[in-house]
Protein backbone atom coordinates (compact mmCIF):
# COMPACT_ATOMS: atom_id res chain seq x y z
CA UNK A 1 0.00 0.00 0.00
CA UNK A 2 2.81 2.32 0.74
CA UNK A 3 4.97 1.60 -2.11
CA UNK A 4 1.81 1.87 -4.66
CA UNK A 5 1.44 5.52 -2.42
CA UNK A 6 4.94 6.88 -2.94
CA UNK A 7 4.40 5.08 -6.41
CA UNK A 8 1.67 7.89 -7.30
CA UNK A 9 3.44 10.34 -6.00
CA UNK A 10 6.38 9.99 -7.80
CA UNK A 11 4.67 10.30 -11.09
CA UNK A 12 2.96 12.81 -9.92
CA UNK A 13 6.51 14.64 -9.41
CA UNK A 14 7.69 13.31 -12.54
CA UNK A 15 4.76 15.01 -14.61
CA UNK A 16 4.99 17.96 -13.11
CA UNK A 17 9.18 17.83 -14.05
CA UNK A 18 8.43 17.53 -17.47
CA UNK A 19 5.37 20.04 -17.84
CA UNK A 20 7.80 22.56 -16.50
CA UNK A 21 10.84 21.78 -18.45
CA UNK A 22 8.40 22.03 -21.62
CA UNK A 23 7.14 25.48 -19.92
CA UNK A 24 11.05 26.56 -19.89
CA UNK A 25 11.79 25.64 -23.48
CA UNK A 26 8.58 26.72 -24.34
CA UNK A 27 9.60 30.39 -23.27
CA UNK A 28 13.03 29.91 -24.90
CA UNK A 29 11.23 29.30 -28.25
CA UNK A 30 8.92 32.00 -28.17
CA UNK A 31 11.85 34.63 -26.56
CA UNK A 32 12.89 35.96 -30.14
CA UNK A 33 9.34 36.72 -30.94
CA UNK A 34 8.17 38.67 -27.36
CA UNK A 35 11.62 40.30 -27.88
CA UNK A 36 10.51 41.30 -31.43
CA UNK A 37 7.21 43.29 -30.07
CA UNK A 38 8.56 44.86 -27.16
CA UNK A 39 11.76 46.47 -29.06
CA UNK A 40 9.07 47.30 -31.92
CA UNK A 41 7.70 49.50 -29.00
CA UNK A 42 11.18 51.27 -28.23
CA UNK A 43 11.82 54.74 -30.22
CA UNK A 44 15.32 55.10 -29.14
CA UNK A 45 15.80 51.28 -30.33
CA UNK A 46 16.87 52.79 -33.60
CA UNK A 47 19.81 54.33 -32.37
CA UNK A 48 20.96 51.67 -30.25
CA UNK A 49 19.42 48.49 -29.06
CA UNK A 50 17.91 48.52 -25.42
CA UNK A 51 20.40 46.98 -23.26
CA UNK A 52 20.46 45.44 -21.27
CA UNK A 53 17.33 43.95 -23.01
CA UNK A 54 14.06 44.60 -20.93
CA UNK A 55 10.64 42.98 -21.55
CA UNK A 56 8.49 46.45 -21.35
CA UNK A 57 10.89 49.59 -23.00
CA UNK A 58 11.63 52.21 -21.12
CA UNK A 59 9.49 54.82 -23.64
CA UNK A 60 7.14 52.67 -24.83
CA UNK A 61 6.20 54.36 -28.57
CA UNK A 62 4.19 53.51 -30.88
CA UNK A 63 6.31 55.34 -32.71
CA UNK A 64 7.87 52.31 -35.19
CA UNK A 65 4.48 50.65 -35.76
CA UNK A 66 3.37 54.26 -37.09
CA UNK A 67 5.99 54.70 -39.99
CA UNK A 68 5.43 50.93 -40.58
CA UNK A 69 2.30 51.54 -41.76
CA UNK A 70 2.42 55.54 -43.25
CA UNK A 71 5.59 53.92 -45.38
CA UNK A 72 2.59 51.69 -46.81
CA UNK A 73 5.37 49.51 -48.58
CA UNK A 74 4.59 46.65 -46.24
CA UNK A 75 0.75 46.74 -46.95
CA UNK A 76 1.25 47.15 -50.19
CA UNK A 77 3.54 43.52 -49.91
CA UNK A 78 0.84 42.18 -48.29
CA UNK A 79 -1.67 42.75 -51.19
CA UNK A 80 0.66 41.21 -53.63
CA UNK A 81 1.45 38.27 -51.24
CA UNK A 82 -2.70 37.63 -51.25
CA UNK A 83 -3.24 38.19 -55.01
CA UNK A 84 -0.09 35.87 -56.06
CA UNK A 85 -1.02 33.32 -52.88
CA UNK A 86 -4.76 33.44 -53.35
CA UNK A 87 -3.93 32.38 -57.42
CA UNK A 88 -1.52 29.65 -56.73
CA UNK A 89 -3.44 27.68 -54.62
CA UNK A 90 -6.71 27.78 -56.61
CA UNK A 91 -4.36 26.61 -59.56
CA UNK A 92 -2.30 24.33 -57.49
CA UNK A 93 -5.49 22.49 -55.70
CA UNK A 94 -8.05 22.21 -58.93
CA UNK A 95 -5.25 20.69 -61.08
CA UNK A 96 -4.16 18.54 -58.50
CA UNK A 97 -7.75 17.27 -57.45
CA UNK A 98 -8.09 16.72 -60.84
CA UNK A 99 -5.07 14.62 -61.74
CA UNK A 100 -4.96 13.13 -57.76
CA UNK A 101 -8.23 11.68 -58.55
CA UNK A 102 -7.47 10.20 -62.14
CA UNK A 103 -4.68 8.60 -60.13
CA UNK A 104 -7.15 6.91 -57.85
CA UNK A 105 -10.08 5.85 -59.74
CA UNK A 106 -8.75 6.37 -63.65
CA UNK A 107 -8.22 3.53 -65.57
CA UNK A 108 -6.40 4.16 -68.31
CA UNK A 109 -3.07 3.23 -70.25
CA UNK A 110 0.32 4.52 -68.39
CA UNK A 111 -1.59 5.18 -65.51
CA UNK A 112 1.54 3.61 -63.22
CA UNK A 113 4.23 5.09 -65.77
CA UNK A 114 2.95 8.71 -65.49
CA UNK A 115 2.32 8.49 -61.37
CA UNK A 116 5.79 7.67 -61.03
CA UNK A 117 6.74 10.64 -63.58
CA UNK A 118 4.76 12.52 -60.97
CA UNK A 119 6.69 11.45 -58.26
CA UNK A 120 9.80 12.08 -59.36
CA UNK A 121 8.79 15.53 -59.65
CA UNK A 122 9.13 15.66 -55.82
CA UNK A 123 13.17 14.99 -56.11
CA UNK A 124 13.88 18.09 -58.13
CA UNK A 125 14.81 21.35 -56.53
CA UNK A 126 14.11 24.77 -57.82
CA UNK A 127 17.85 25.65 -58.35
CA UNK A 128 18.11 23.40 -61.45
CA UNK A 129 15.10 24.82 -62.94
CA UNK A 130 15.62 29.08 -62.22
CA UNK A 131 17.76 30.00 -65.01
CA UNK A 132 15.68 28.14 -68.16
CA UNK A 133 12.48 29.55 -66.52
CA UNK A 134 13.74 32.94 -65.89
CA UNK A 135 14.97 32.92 -69.67
CA UNK A 136 11.64 31.56 -70.57
CA UNK A 137 9.37 34.00 -68.83
CA UNK A 138 11.48 36.86 -70.03
CA UNK A 139 11.39 35.66 -73.45
CA UNK A 140 7.22 35.61 -73.15
CA UNK A 141 8.08 39.37 -71.50
CA UNK A 142 6.39 38.43 -68.26
CA UNK A 143 9.56 39.36 -65.78
CA UNK A 144 7.93 41.66 -63.28
CA UNK A 145 4.50 40.24 -63.51
CA UNK A 146 2.69 37.72 -61.41
CA UNK A 147 2.54 35.03 -64.16
CA UNK A 148 5.55 33.95 -63.23
CA UNK A 149 4.98 33.06 -59.90
CA UNK A 150 1.72 31.76 -60.21
CA UNK A 151 1.72 29.46 -63.28
CA UNK A 152 4.08 27.15 -61.89
CA UNK A 153 2.21 26.48 -59.01
CA UNK A 154 -0.26 24.49 -61.36
CA UNK A 155 2.04 21.43 -60.60
CA UNK A 156 2.53 20.12 -56.58
CA UNK A 157 3.70 16.23 -56.82
CA UNK A 158 3.38 16.40 -53.24
CA UNK A 159 -0.53 17.57 -53.84
CA UNK A 160 -1.33 14.72 -56.35
CA UNK A 161 0.26 12.15 -53.91
CA UNK A 162 -1.71 13.68 -51.30
CA UNK A 163 -5.16 13.64 -53.01
CA UNK A 164 -4.71 10.41 -54.46
CA UNK A 165 -3.95 8.86 -51.28
CA UNK A 166 -7.31 10.14 -50.03
CA UNK A 167 -9.36 9.07 -53.03
CA UNK A 168 -7.87 5.62 -52.55
CA UNK A 169 -9.64 5.56 -49.15
CA UNK A 170 -13.08 6.74 -51.24
CA UNK A 171 -14.84 3.49 -52.45
CA UNK A 172 -15.56 2.58 -55.80
CA UNK A 173 -19.31 1.74 -55.21
CA UNK A 174 -19.65 5.41 -55.53
CA UNK A 175 -18.90 5.36 -59.11
CA UNK A 176 -20.16 2.51 -60.15
CA UNK A 177 -23.56 3.40 -58.86
CA UNK A 178 -23.01 6.67 -61.44
CA UNK A 179 -22.42 5.17 -64.12
CA UNK A 180 -25.33 2.56 -64.08
CA UNK A 181 -26.76 6.23 -63.86
CA UNK A 182 -25.37 6.93 -67.05
CA UNK A 183 -22.94 9.69 -65.74
CA UNK A 184 -19.72 10.69 -67.57
CA UNK A 185 -16.72 10.93 -65.85
CA UNK A 186 -16.69 14.66 -65.69
CA UNK A 187 -20.19 14.89 -63.53
CA UNK A 188 -19.35 11.47 -61.41
CA UNK A 189 -16.01 13.64 -60.17
CA UNK A 190 -17.73 16.98 -59.61
CA UNK A 191 -21.02 15.58 -58.37
CA UNK A 192 -20.00 12.42 -56.18
CA UNK A 193 -15.89 12.78 -55.32
CA UNK A 194 -15.52 16.49 -54.95
CA UNK A 195 -17.94 17.14 -52.51
CA UNK A 196 -16.38 14.44 -50.43
CA UNK A 197 -12.76 15.63 -50.43
CA UNK A 198 -13.48 18.40 -48.38
CA UNK A 199 -10.99 17.33 -45.68
CA UNK A 200 -8.10 16.50 -47.90
CA UNK A 201 -8.88 20.46 -49.68
CA UNK A 202 -8.42 22.05 -47.19
CA UNK A 203 -5.21 20.53 -46.42
CA UNK A 204 -3.89 21.06 -49.82
CA UNK A 205 -4.97 24.78 -49.80
CA UNK A 206 -3.19 24.87 -46.23
CA UNK A 207 -0.13 23.48 -47.59
CA UNK A 208 0.02 25.95 -50.70
CA UNK A 209 -0.73 29.08 -49.09
CA UNK A 210 2.34 27.95 -46.75
CA UNK A 211 4.85 27.22 -49.89
CA UNK A 212 3.83 30.11 -51.86
CA UNK A 213 3.21 32.83 -49.20
CA UNK A 214 6.64 31.65 -47.86
CA UNK A 215 7.95 31.26 -51.63
CA UNK A 216 11.50 33.82 -51.91
CA UNK A 217 14.28 32.48 -54.48
CA UNK A 218 12.07 32.82 -57.31
CA UNK A 219 10.35 35.96 -56.53
CA UNK A 220 13.73 37.33 -56.09
CA UNK A 221 14.73 35.82 -59.42
CA UNK A 222 11.63 37.30 -61.36
CA UNK A 223 10.28 39.95 -59.68
CA UNK A 224 12.70 43.97 -59.53
CA UNK A 225 9.48 46.18 -59.56
CA UNK A 226 9.15 47.20 -56.08
CA UNK A 227 5.78 47.85 -56.41
CA UNK A 228 5.22 44.25 -57.00
CA UNK A 229 6.97 43.01 -54.19
CA UNK A 230 5.92 40.04 -52.02
CA UNK A 231 5.73 40.22 -48.56
CA UNK A 232 9.79 38.07 -48.15
CA UNK A 233 11.04 40.00 -51.11
CA UNK A 234 10.32 43.26 -48.85
CA UNK A 235 11.46 42.41 -45.64
CA UNK A 236 14.58 40.80 -47.49
CA UNK A 237 15.12 44.06 -49.11
CA UNK A 238 14.72 46.29 -46.05
CA UNK A 239 17.08 43.76 -44.18
CA UNK A 240 19.90 43.88 -46.50
CA UNK A 241 19.56 47.67 -46.54
CA UNK A 242 19.72 48.26 -42.73
CA UNK A 243 21.29 45.00 -41.56
CA UNK A 244 21.27 45.38 -37.71
CA UNK A 245 20.75 49.01 -37.61
CA UNK A 246 17.49 50.46 -37.43
CA UNK A 247 16.49 47.87 -35.00
CA UNK A 248 13.09 49.35 -33.33
CA UNK A 249 12.02 49.47 -37.03
CA UNK A 250 13.28 46.32 -38.14
CA UNK A 251 11.08 44.68 -35.39
CA UNK A 252 8.26 46.60 -35.52
CA UNK A 253 7.96 45.30 -39.33
CA UNK A 254 8.95 41.89 -38.48
CA UNK A 255 6.27 41.97 -35.87
CA UNK A 256 3.30 43.60 -38.19
CA UNK A 257 4.69 40.58 -40.75
CA UNK A 258 4.14 37.77 -39.04
CA UNK A 259 1.13 38.92 -36.74
CA UNK A 260 -1.61 38.05 -39.19
CA UNK A 261 0.05 34.34 -39.90
CA UNK A 262 0.27 34.13 -36.47
CA UNK A 263 -3.09 34.98 -35.63
CA UNK A 264 -4.22 32.69 -38.87
CA UNK A 265 -2.52 30.10 -37.15
CA UNK A 266 -3.99 30.47 -34.11
CA UNK A 267 -7.49 30.14 -35.79
CA UNK A 268 -6.70 27.12 -37.88
CA UNK A 269 -4.03 25.21 -35.74
CA UNK A 270 -5.78 22.22 -35.67
CA UNK A 271 -5.85 22.09 -39.46
CA UNK A 272 -2.49 23.21 -40.11
CA UNK A 273 -0.66 20.92 -37.57
CA UNK A 274 -3.11 18.11 -38.92
CA UNK A 275 -1.75 18.97 -42.98
CA UNK A 276 2.15 19.41 -41.74
CA UNK A 277 1.70 16.08 -40.24
CA UNK A 278 -0.48 14.45 -42.79
CA UNK A 279 2.27 15.36 -45.47
CA UNK A 280 5.42 14.13 -43.01
CA UNK A 281 3.16 10.95 -42.13
CA UNK A 282 2.12 10.05 -45.69
CA UNK A 283 5.10 10.96 -47.34
CA UNK A 284 6.64 8.45 -45.49
CA UNK B 1 -23.41 -8.12 -61.20
CA UNK B 2 -22.48 -4.62 -63.04
CA UNK B 3 -19.56 -4.09 -61.10
CA UNK B 4 -18.29 -7.77 -62.13
CA UNK B 5 -18.91 -6.58 -65.70
CA UNK B 6 -17.10 -2.99 -65.66
CA UNK B 7 -13.89 -4.96 -63.93
CA UNK B 8 -13.91 -7.59 -67.08
CA UNK B 9 -14.60 -4.77 -69.75
CA UNK B 10 -11.25 -3.15 -67.96
CA UNK B 11 -9.19 -6.08 -68.08
CA UNK B 12 -10.58 -6.70 -71.75
CA UNK B 13 -11.72 -10.14 -71.13
CA UNK B 14 -15.29 -10.74 -70.90
CA UNK B 15 -15.37 -14.53 -70.04
CA UNK B 16 -16.06 -13.66 -66.93
CA UNK B 17 -20.01 -13.55 -66.46
CA UNK B 18 -22.79 -13.76 -68.52
CA UNK B 19 -22.83 -10.66 -70.94
CA UNK B 20 -24.00 -11.08 -74.20
CA UNK B 21 -21.87 -10.52 -77.25
CA UNK B 22 -23.54 -7.14 -77.96
CA UNK B 23 -23.28 -5.90 -74.72
CA UNK B 24 -19.84 -6.11 -73.55
CA UNK B 25 -19.00 -4.92 -77.20
CA UNK B 26 -20.59 -1.21 -75.93
CA UNK B 27 -18.90 -1.65 -72.80
CA UNK B 28 -15.66 -1.69 -74.61
CA UNK B 29 -16.45 1.40 -76.68
CA UNK B 30 -17.59 3.23 -73.60
CA UNK B 31 -14.23 2.35 -71.90
CA UNK B 32 -12.21 3.47 -74.93
CA UNK B 33 -13.84 7.27 -74.86
CA UNK B 34 -13.53 7.17 -70.75
CA UNK B 35 -9.95 6.19 -71.00
CA UNK B 36 -9.27 9.43 -73.25
CA UNK B 37 -11.91 11.78 -70.41
CA UNK B 38 -8.89 10.14 -67.86
CA UNK B 39 -6.38 11.83 -69.41
CA UNK B 40 -8.03 15.19 -69.64
CA UNK B 41 -8.13 15.34 -65.67
CA UNK B 42 -4.27 14.95 -66.14
CA UNK B 43 -3.78 17.68 -68.79
CA UNK B 44 -3.06 20.61 -65.81
CA UNK B 45 -1.07 18.86 -64.28
CA UNK B 46 1.09 17.80 -67.22
CA UNK B 47 1.38 20.70 -69.09
CA UNK B 48 2.66 21.96 -65.70
CA UNK B 49 5.17 18.98 -65.42
CA UNK B 50 6.68 19.61 -69.11
CA UNK B 51 6.71 23.20 -69.06
CA UNK B 52 8.09 23.76 -65.44
CA UNK B 53 9.91 20.92 -64.75
CA UNK B 54 10.90 18.69 -67.93
CA UNK B 55 11.58 21.32 -69.96
CA UNK B 56 13.97 23.68 -67.71
CA UNK B 57 15.82 20.32 -65.82
CA UNK B 58 16.57 19.76 -69.98
CA UNK B 59 17.54 23.16 -70.53
CA UNK B 60 19.51 23.78 -67.68
CA UNK B 61 21.55 20.64 -69.19
CA UNK B 62 22.00 21.97 -72.31
CA UNK B 63 22.94 25.63 -70.95
CA UNK B 64 26.08 23.54 -68.49
CA UNK B 65 27.69 22.97 -71.37
CA UNK B 66 27.45 26.87 -73.18
CA UNK B 67 29.46 29.37 -72.12
CA UNK B 68 26.19 32.07 -71.80
CA UNK B 69 24.31 35.23 -70.34
CA UNK B 70 21.01 34.64 -71.71
CA UNK B 71 21.91 36.30 -75.53
CA UNK B 72 25.20 35.08 -76.94
CA UNK B 73 25.46 31.57 -76.22
CA UNK B 74 28.95 29.69 -77.55
CA UNK B 75 29.65 26.09 -77.06
CA UNK B 76 32.05 25.21 -74.68
CA UNK B 77 32.05 21.46 -74.18
CA UNK B 78 32.78 20.20 -70.11
CA UNK B 79 34.57 23.73 -69.27
CA UNK B 80 31.72 25.03 -67.35
CA UNK B 81 32.08 22.25 -65.06
CA UNK B 82 36.04 22.32 -64.72
CA UNK B 83 35.41 25.78 -63.48
CA UNK B 84 32.84 25.29 -60.94
CA UNK B 85 34.42 22.05 -59.85
CA UNK B 86 37.86 23.86 -59.52
CA UNK B 87 36.63 26.67 -57.82
CA UNK B 88 37.54 27.53 -54.29
CA UNK B 89 34.06 29.52 -53.52
CA UNK B 90 31.92 26.52 -54.83
CA UNK B 91 33.74 23.92 -52.64
CA UNK B 92 33.41 26.68 -49.73
CA UNK B 93 29.59 26.75 -50.14
CA UNK B 94 29.28 22.87 -50.28
CA UNK B 95 31.36 22.67 -47.10
CA UNK B 96 28.99 25.70 -45.66
CA UNK B 97 26.01 23.95 -46.71
CA UNK B 98 27.09 20.67 -45.37
CA UNK B 99 28.16 22.05 -41.94
CA UNK B 100 24.90 23.97 -41.42
CA UNK B 101 23.11 21.39 -42.58
CA UNK B 102 24.34 18.33 -40.43
CA UNK B 103 24.40 20.07 -37.47
CA UNK B 104 20.83 21.40 -38.23
CA UNK B 105 19.85 17.70 -38.30
CA UNK B 106 22.01 15.77 -35.76
CA UNK B 107 20.39 18.36 -33.00
CA UNK B 108 17.16 18.82 -34.14
CA UNK B 109 15.69 15.24 -34.52
CA UNK B 110 17.08 14.28 -31.20
CA UNK B 111 16.11 17.33 -29.80
CA UNK B 112 12.59 17.61 -31.46
CA UNK B 113 11.86 13.59 -30.37
CA UNK B 114 12.45 14.27 -27.29
CA UNK B 115 10.64 17.17 -26.88
CA UNK B 116 7.71 15.39 -28.45
CA UNK B 117 7.64 12.57 -26.02
CA UNK B 118 7.73 14.48 -23.78
CA UNK B 119 4.32 16.49 -24.96
CA UNK B 120 3.20 13.01 -25.33
CA UNK B 121 3.28 12.05 -22.10
CA UNK B 122 2.19 15.22 -20.38
CA UNK B 123 -1.50 14.88 -18.95
CA UNK B 124 -2.44 18.47 -19.65
CA UNK B 125 -1.39 21.11 -22.28
CA UNK B 126 -0.91 18.56 -24.69
CA UNK B 127 -2.18 21.03 -27.68
CA UNK B 128 -1.05 23.91 -25.88
CA UNK B 129 2.43 22.47 -26.17
CA UNK B 130 1.85 21.42 -29.68
CA UNK B 131 0.80 24.96 -30.83
CA UNK B 132 3.40 27.25 -29.18
CA UNK B 133 6.05 25.04 -30.44
CA UNK B 134 5.54 24.87 -34.20
CA UNK B 135 5.11 28.27 -33.95
CA UNK B 136 8.47 29.28 -35.12
CA UNK B 137 8.05 27.17 -37.99
CA UNK B 138 5.23 29.21 -39.13
CA UNK B 139 6.55 32.02 -39.57
CA UNK B 140 8.46 32.24 -42.65
CA UNK B 141 12.35 32.14 -42.26
CA UNK B 142 12.76 35.57 -44.44
CA UNK B 143 11.03 37.57 -40.70
CA UNK B 144 13.09 35.10 -38.66
CA UNK B 145 16.26 35.65 -40.46
CA UNK B 146 15.62 39.36 -39.47
CA UNK B 147 14.91 38.71 -35.88
CA UNK B 148 17.58 36.75 -35.19
CA UNK B 149 20.13 39.03 -36.72
CA UNK B 150 19.04 41.12 -33.21
CA UNK B 151 18.56 38.34 -31.10
CA UNK B 152 22.31 37.16 -32.10
CA UNK B 153 24.00 40.56 -32.12
CA UNK B 154 27.31 40.29 -30.35
CA UNK B 155 26.86 43.50 -28.58
CA UNK B 156 23.37 44.10 -27.99
CA UNK B 157 21.73 40.50 -28.82
CA UNK B 158 19.42 38.82 -26.14
CA UNK B 159 21.49 35.75 -26.39
CA UNK B 160 24.67 36.96 -25.74
CA UNK B 161 23.48 39.42 -22.70
CA UNK B 162 22.01 35.40 -21.52
CA UNK B 163 25.46 34.33 -22.13
CA UNK B 164 27.68 37.53 -20.59
CA UNK B 165 25.52 37.15 -17.25
CA UNK B 166 26.31 33.51 -17.00
CA UNK B 167 29.74 34.46 -17.66
CA UNK B 168 29.86 32.21 -20.99
CA UNK B 169 31.90 33.36 -23.58
CA UNK B 170 30.08 35.89 -26.17
CA UNK B 171 30.28 35.01 -29.85
CA UNK B 172 30.34 37.28 -32.92
CA UNK B 173 27.69 35.23 -34.32
CA UNK B 174 27.16 36.55 -37.88
CA UNK B 175 30.08 39.27 -37.82
CA UNK B 176 32.32 36.99 -37.50
CA UNK B 177 33.58 34.36 -40.16
CA UNK B 178 34.31 31.92 -36.95
CA UNK B 179 31.09 31.50 -35.32
CA UNK B 180 28.09 32.86 -38.35
CA UNK B 181 27.84 29.24 -39.30
CA UNK B 182 26.46 28.54 -35.64
CA UNK B 183 24.46 31.62 -35.98
CA UNK B 184 22.81 29.58 -38.84
CA UNK B 185 22.25 26.46 -37.21
CA UNK B 186 20.62 28.15 -34.12
CA UNK B 187 18.06 29.77 -36.67
CA UNK B 188 17.77 26.51 -38.44
CA UNK B 189 16.97 24.10 -35.15
CA UNK B 190 14.93 27.11 -33.74
CA UNK B 191 12.55 27.01 -37.17
CA UNK B 192 12.52 23.35 -37.49
CA UNK B 193 11.75 21.97 -34.21
CA UNK B 194 8.12 22.44 -34.78
CA UNK B 195 7.75 20.63 -37.59
CA UNK B 196 10.34 17.87 -36.26
CA UNK B 197 8.15 17.82 -33.34
CA UNK B 198 4.69 17.55 -34.60
CA UNK B 199 5.64 14.76 -37.52
CA UNK B 200 7.32 13.05 -34.29
CA UNK B 201 4.06 13.38 -32.23
CA UNK B 202 1.64 12.22 -34.79
CA UNK B 203 3.78 8.72 -35.85
CA UNK B 204 4.04 8.85 -31.42
CA UNK B 205 0.27 8.61 -31.06
CA UNK B 206 0.43 5.58 -34.08
CA UNK B 207 2.10 3.27 -32.00
CA UNK B 208 -0.19 0.91 -30.44
CA UNK B 209 -0.60 1.44 -26.76
CA UNK B 210 -0.89 -2.92 -26.41
CA UNK B 211 2.78 -2.61 -26.71
CA UNK B 212 3.20 -0.40 -23.83
CA UNK B 213 0.86 -2.11 -21.82
CA UNK B 214 2.39 -5.43 -22.53
CA UNK B 215 5.43 -4.08 -21.60
CA UNK B 216 4.44 -2.56 -18.75
CA UNK B 217 2.73 -5.87 -17.12
CA UNK B 218 6.53 -7.29 -17.74
CA UNK B 219 7.08 -4.68 -15.33
CA UNK B 220 9.42 -2.26 -17.85
CA UNK B 221 10.31 1.18 -16.83
CA UNK B 222 9.56 4.45 -18.41
CA UNK B 223 12.68 4.50 -19.70
CA UNK B 224 13.12 1.11 -20.56
CA UNK B 225 9.69 1.48 -22.72
CA UNK B 226 11.42 4.06 -24.28
CA UNK B 227 14.60 2.42 -25.34
CA UNK B 228 13.12 -0.91 -26.52
CA UNK B 229 9.54 0.29 -27.84
CA UNK B 230 9.21 3.96 -28.81
CA UNK B 231 12.54 4.44 -30.62
CA UNK B 232 12.67 1.31 -32.26
CA UNK B 233 9.30 2.33 -33.48
CA UNK B 234 10.27 5.67 -34.93
CA UNK B 235 12.90 4.52 -37.23
CA UNK B 236 10.66 4.88 -39.90
CA UNK B 237 9.68 8.77 -38.89
CA UNK B 238 12.88 9.37 -38.34
CA UNK B 239 14.20 8.32 -41.70
CA UNK B 240 11.52 10.42 -43.24
CA UNK B 241 12.86 13.23 -41.39
CA UNK B 242 16.25 12.80 -42.18
CA UNK B 243 15.34 12.71 -45.71
CA UNK B 244 13.52 15.53 -45.88
CA UNK B 245 15.65 17.61 -43.39
CA UNK B 246 19.02 16.74 -45.45
CA UNK B 247 17.25 17.83 -48.82
CA UNK B 248 15.81 20.89 -47.43
CA UNK B 249 19.54 21.58 -45.71
CA UNK B 250 21.06 21.49 -49.46
CA UNK B 251 18.53 24.20 -50.60
CA UNK B 252 19.53 26.17 -48.23
CA UNK B 253 19.47 29.87 -49.28
CA UNK B 254 16.55 31.98 -47.75
CA UNK B 255 18.20 32.82 -44.56
CA UNK B 256 21.83 32.95 -45.68
CA UNK B 257 20.87 35.28 -48.23
CA UNK B 258 18.93 37.45 -46.04
CA UNK B 259 21.62 37.57 -43.29
CA UNK B 260 24.79 37.19 -45.90
CA UNK B 261 23.74 38.88 -49.04
CA UNK B 262 24.18 36.47 -52.11
CA UNK B 263 27.78 36.42 -51.26
CA UNK B 264 27.01 34.90 -47.39
CA UNK B 265 29.15 37.93 -45.74
CA UNK B 266 30.85 37.58 -44.04
CA UNK B 267 33.98 36.28 -45.91
CA UNK B 268 31.44 34.25 -47.92
CA UNK B 269 31.39 32.13 -44.45
CA UNK B 270 27.75 31.00 -44.82
CA UNK B 271 27.34 30.98 -48.79
CA UNK B 272 25.51 28.15 -49.61
CA UNK B 273 25.43 25.97 -52.88
CA UNK B 274 21.82 28.07 -53.67
CA UNK B 275 23.50 31.52 -52.83
CA UNK B 276 26.69 30.43 -54.95
CA UNK B 277 24.34 29.54 -57.66
CA UNK B 278 21.93 32.61 -57.35
CA UNK B 279 25.61 34.94 -57.12
CA UNK B 280 27.02 33.39 -60.59
CA UNK B 281 23.26 33.24 -62.20
CA UNK B 282 21.49 36.48 -61.32
CA UNK B 283 24.38 39.10 -60.16
CA UNK B 284 27.22 37.79 -62.45
CA UNK B 285 24.46 36.71 -65.07
CA UNK B 286 26.85 33.63 -66.25
CA UNK B 287 24.12 31.60 -66.83
CA UNK B 288 26.16 28.72 -68.44
CA UNK B 289 28.47 28.22 -65.54
CA UNK B 290 25.33 28.47 -62.36
CA UNK B 291 23.53 25.98 -64.88
CA UNK B 292 26.90 23.12 -64.47
CA UNK B 293 26.98 24.21 -60.02
CA UNK B 294 22.73 23.35 -60.86
CA UNK B 295 23.38 20.27 -62.25
CA UNK B 296 26.18 19.83 -59.93
CA UNK B 297 24.01 20.31 -57.20
CA UNK B 298 20.92 18.45 -58.20
CA UNK B 299 23.28 15.00 -58.87
CA UNK B 300 24.46 15.64 -55.06
CA UNK B 301 20.60 16.18 -53.72
CA UNK B 302 20.26 13.17 -55.67
CA UNK B 303 22.77 11.00 -54.58
CA UNK B 304 22.05 11.83 -50.54
CA UNK B 305 18.43 11.01 -51.64
CA UNK B 306 19.64 8.07 -52.23
CA UNK B 307 22.02 7.34 -49.62
CA UNK B 308 19.28 8.19 -47.14
CA UNK B 309 16.88 6.02 -48.62
CA UNK B 310 19.25 2.79 -48.80
CA UNK B 311 20.26 3.28 -45.38
CA UNK B 312 17.17 4.03 -43.54
CA UNK B 313 15.49 1.20 -45.95
CA UNK B 314 12.81 2.86 -46.48
CA UNK B 315 9.70 1.47 -47.88
CA UNK B 316 7.74 3.92 -50.51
Amino acid sequence: MNNTMSMKKMEKITSIIKFLILLIFGVVLMAPFIWMVSVGFDRTANISMPFPPRLIPEEPSKFNYGIVFENGRLIKSYINSTIVTVSSVILGVSASLLSGYAFSKGKFKGKKILFIVVLCTLMIPMEPRLIPLYTLFNKMNLLNTYYPLVLPSIISGMLIFLCKQFFDQLPDTLREAAQIDGAGEFRIFFTVYLPLAGPIAATMVILAFIWSWNDFMWPLVVLNDLELQTVPLYLASFSLENGSSLGGLTMALATVSILPIIILYLFLQRYIIQSIALSGVKGE
Amino acid sequence: MANNSMEAANTATQSVNTNTHTESKTMKQKKRSSQWTWYIFLIPSFLGILLFMVYPIAESLRLSFFKSNGTIETFTGLANFRTVLTSGPFWNSVWNTFYIGIFQIIITIPLGFIFATLINSVSKGKNFFKVLYFLPNVTSIVAAAMIFQFVLHPEMGILNYILGSLGLPTPGWFSDPATSKWGVILLAVWHWIGFVIIICLANLQAISSEMYEAAKIDGASGIQQWFFITIPNMTGTFAFLLITGWIGALQRFNEVYVVGGPNGSPARSIQTMGAFIYERGFTGFEFGIASAATYIMFIIILIFTFINLKVSKMKI
